[in-house]
């Protein structure tokens, strides 16, 4: 009963933490183009940025994978074994997810805002185009 | 075999396999639209578009694993094949509720964008 509990963990560490890997690992490969888009092209600010906020997101929802290892009750079967596994790798598959989509938002809200401040193209760059 | 066990290694893979289609089709299809919302500006369209692939992944996954976390016990083969194809089809309604979800979100925010700023005529 004890083994089966120790077997969960080691089935359900690898499963999270490499998700989390592969979440993050997108998120921020594509994120870039946000980044360049916040910081006005300069890639050195916008390539930092992102590996900051790509080791916050790994510090984060690692230790959130952590957190929620443990598993409260005993295990008498496969069949239960399985079960429970599949409640916490779900659970914490949703959550990142959520992560996820909350990220995009606030490279959005960032690419927003920095777009409001931006000021205006000076007028003879809009008549070369309207001529055009 | 426990018929359990069983019925999830039935449901378990059947439902990604279509939860990955769905989403792979709207990737793919979805990115002309995206294209039209944001002025055709192809890398950060690409960029969003992958992200929501993956979260799509994520969240469908997570979501059919945690139904499996809460399955009833299962006596024997007509009640497993009740069981099996009750919670398949309250998946296949949840995808669809979401694919036509996603379709309107598209047409919807196209329309604004197109209200907002009307397509100069061609000369």
């Amino acid at each position: 009963m004890t083994n089966k509990i120790v077997l969960a963990y080691f089935i359900y560490l690898p499963l999270a933490l490499g998700l989390t890997l592969y979440v993050a690992r997108t998120l921020f490969r594509n994120g870039r183009v946000f980044m360049l888009d916040i910081f006005r092209g300069k890639a050195d600010i916008a390539d930092s940025t992102n590996r900051l906020f790509e080791v916050g997101f790994y510090l984060l929802n690692m230790g959130f994978a952590l957190k929620v290892l443990e598993i409260r009750r005993g295990l008498d079967s496969n069949q239960e074994l399985v079960e429970v596994l599949a409640d916490k790798v779900g659970g914490f598959a949703i959550y990142l997810g959520v992560m996820l989509f909350l990220n995009l938002y606030l490279f959005f809200r960032g690419r927003r805002k920095s777009r409001e401040n931006r000021p205006l193209p000076p007028a003879g760059a809009l008549m070369t185009e309207a001529t055009l | 075999m426990n018929l359990n066990l069983l019925s999830y290694l039935l449901f378990f893979p059947a439902m990604l396999a279509i939860a990955v289609w769905t989403a792979q089709v709207s990737h793919r299809h979805g990115r002309v639209w995206m294209l039209r919302i944001f002025d055709g500006e192809a890398a950060f369209v690409d960029a969003v578009n992958n992200v929501l692939l993956v979260g799509c992944y994520v969240v469908n996954a997570g979501y059919l694993a945690v139904v499996i976390g809460a399955w009833e016990p299962i006596a024997d083969l007509p009640a497993m094949l009740a069981v099996l194809t009750r919670r398949i089809a309250t998946i296949l309604f949840l995808l669809a509720w979401l694919h036509y979800q996603n379709i309107a979100v598209l047409l919807i925010w196209s329309r604004i964008k197109h209200r907002r700023q009307p397509i100069p005529p061609q000369p």
